[in-house]
């Protein structure tokens, strides 16, 4: 728990219409950590984890992964940075057309051919690893389904194991339980914390009630207005912090 | 330069064009120019100009005064409050409207020589009735040939069609904007979105014309034409269904760390494949039924034998010919409608 995967210097974003989401934000991430980004609708979080895993160019700053810096990578290895920092999104982001296998296959993209792409050569042992992740991920059932046919929660488990075929050493989940109910809020969670504790996979990962934070993460820091303006552990987060962080007389939700 | 400023230019300018018409139309009443003096560009376009200017000017100025002029109307800005609603005869955009709507129809029957007395003329309509009654006891001896000149134009269209599929399928994704997000990439999109559209505005049949000159009339210049024109046609319409993909799966696959062409082979084509066929089987349809015209021009099928019994005033074997295309036509009519349907 003490090595430092990602290192995080001065980051700053600024969008082409002269939005600054990110101003000058540093902190460490911890190989093994469950970090949970906190802050409200607007404070940067999706840009800040765009930015760590090159979905988007930062504008200045620095991203040490492993001590070297990505953040001025081009071309190729941007790929590279990107399969070994995986993502799953709020909407979960699947092909809806294809079977739940072929989306975990499409974690195997990376550094594959232009002629087995085109004709989706998935080797056998791609295959069986997918089969793998989808049992982790308790869904192996459903594989051959269509994706769009599976409710919320089973889609963004099969966006969890699609981003475990990248074998990735970091995951980033953005706001992963925003658009599913509470109950299924958990289970999805549950399978997170599994990624995180039996494969060893560092977590960083948007929310948004204070509730689901205290459960999973080891960690916390929160933004406002694209600063960084809190860093500590979850207990930490008392009243006051609670007030600065989302603004004087915000009331904390709970899901249970 | 502002929204409210761009508006407001627009606003002008359509104003402008506006009286410049009503000042050209009464010109013409006033001096009835000879044909001579119709024919003087350079004096005519002046003249243009300056009614223009004027235009531009008269308009401005009312539209200072307060007044909402038809320009205002059409081009006012989100942000201005709407017009007070009064009745339209009251307002200088209404009668402003109904004077350009009336004048241009009018201008319009003058121009196209409207006349009761050429329609109702009795030995146009001797020659017209046996026309008609030829075409209408179709000579169903050249039906044979008809037939084989059928099947030559479908085959122009067909092949027109499918050689045109590659070439418009890769090119769609180099003529979208959310695929094209470089700076680079945008030249690459605007270059390309202005050569469709050149390549689109020049009718198949022109092409077909200039076809005819290059390799010879006959199909191999029509089916050369209708493939240039369903290129372009193609593409446009296959890079507006790239443009309007959901852009999640796409960062999804993106986010994998797969290369440009994987992102768009697994994040767009799966999207907008069945809406390509679609798009694509219509295509083939249109070709058809300009493959039929484009025969007339020397681009070979069934139009070029239409143009030969025509030039002829043979008119039971044009009826004949009529009936094919057709029934023809219909039945792809059906045809395409029923595949389209089922890909939904
Ligand atoms: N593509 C974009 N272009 C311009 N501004 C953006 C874009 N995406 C986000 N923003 C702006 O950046 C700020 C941070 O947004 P975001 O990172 O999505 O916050 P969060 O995920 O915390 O809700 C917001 O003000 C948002 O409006
Ligand atoms: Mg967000």
């Amino acid at each position: 728990m003490s090595e430092t995967i990602l290192s995080i210097k001065n980051l700053s974003k600024t969008y082409d219409n002269g939005t600054q989401a990110l101003a000058d934000i540093s902190f460490d991430v911890k190989k093994g950590e469950f970090l949970v980004v906190i802050g409200l609708s607007g404070s940067g979080k999706s840009t800040l984890l765009r930015c760590l895993n090159r979905l988007l160019d930062p504008t200045s700053g620095q991203i040490f992964f492993h001590g070297k810096n990505i953040e001025n990578t081009k071309g190729r290895a941007v790929f590279s940075v990107r399969k070994k920092i995986g993502m799953i999104f709020q909407q979960f982001n699947l092909v809806p057309r294809y079977s739940v296998l072929t989306n975990v296959l499409t974690g195997k993209l990376a550094g594959m051919g232009v002629l087995k792409s085109f004709f989706s050569l998935f080797s056998v042992e791609d295959k069986s690893q997918a089969l793998d992740y989808l049992k982790l991920v308790g869904i192996h059932e459903k594989a051959y389904l269509r994706a769009d046919q599976l409710s919320g929660g089973q889609q963004q488990r099969v966006a969890i194991a699609r981003a475990l075929a990248q074998k990735p050493e970091v995951l980033l989940a953005d706001e992963p339980v925003a658009s599913l109910d509470p109950a299924t809020c958990h289970v999805v969670m549950d399978y997170l914390r599994k990624v995180n504790q039996e494969l060893g996979i560092t977590i960083i990962c948007n929310l948004h009630f204070l509730s689901l934070v205290r459960e999973y993460a080891t960690r916390v820091i929160a933004l406002k207005d694209g600063k960084l303006v809190f860093e500590g552990s979850p207990d930490q987060i008392t009243e006051d912090w609670f007030q600065k962080i989302y603004g004087e007389g915000a009331r904390e939700i709970h899901v249970q | 330069m502002s929204n409210k400023n761009r508006y407001f230019l627009k606003a002008r300018i359509f104003d402008g064009f506006n009286i410049l018409f009503i000042l050209m139309v009464a010109t013409v009443v006033l001096i009835k120019p000879s044909q001579n003096q119709l024919l003087d560009l350079k004096f005519n376009s002046s003249l243009a100009l300056l009614f223009f200017l004027v235009g531009i000017f008269l308009s401005s100025v009312l539209s200072q005064k307060g007044f909402l002029t038809w320009g205002n109307l059409i081009f006012k800005s989100s942000s201005e409050k709407p017009p007070q609603p009064i009745s339209w005869y009251k307002t200088l955009w209404g009668w402003q409207a109904l004077i350009i709507l009336t004048l241009s129809i009018v201008v319009g029957l003058v121009m196209t020589n409207f006349s009761f007395y050429e329609i109702l003329n009795r030995e146009g309509i001797d020659g017209a009735l046996r026309l008609l009654t030829g075409i209408f006891n179709p000579d169903w001896s050249i039906l044979p040939r008809a037939v084989n000149h059928m099947i030559e134009t479908l085959f122009m269209a067909f092949i027109a069609t499918v050689l045109a599929i590659p070439f418009a399928f890769v090119l769609s994704f180099f003529s979208a904007r959310n695929v094209m997000e470089s700076r680079v990439g945008f030249l690459v999109y605007l270059s390309l979105r202005t050569f469709f559209n050149i390549a689109r505005s020049i009718e198949a049949i022109i092409w077909a014309i200039i076809f005819s000159v290059w390799v010879g009339i006959g199909p191999f210049a029509g089916m050369l034409a209708l493939m240039i024109h369903s290129i372009a046609s193609l593409a446009k319409q296959y890079s507006e269904m790239v443009e309007s993909v959901s852009m999640g799966p796409v960062e999804g696959i993106k986010s994998t760390g797969a290369a440009p062409f994987q992102v768009v082979w697994f994040g767009i084509v799966p999207q907008i494949i069945l809406p390509y066929i679609s798009i694509t089987i219509y295509r083939w349809d249109i070709n058809v039924r300009m493959a039929t015209i484009i025969g007339l021009v020397g681009g070979g099928g069934i139009g070029t034998l239409l143009i030969q019994y025509q030039g002829q005033a043979m008119w039971p074997q044009v009826g004949c010919l009529v009936v094919v295309i057709a029934v023809v036509v219909c039945l792809l009519d059906q045809v395409s409608a029923h595949i389209r349907e089922a890909v939904k």
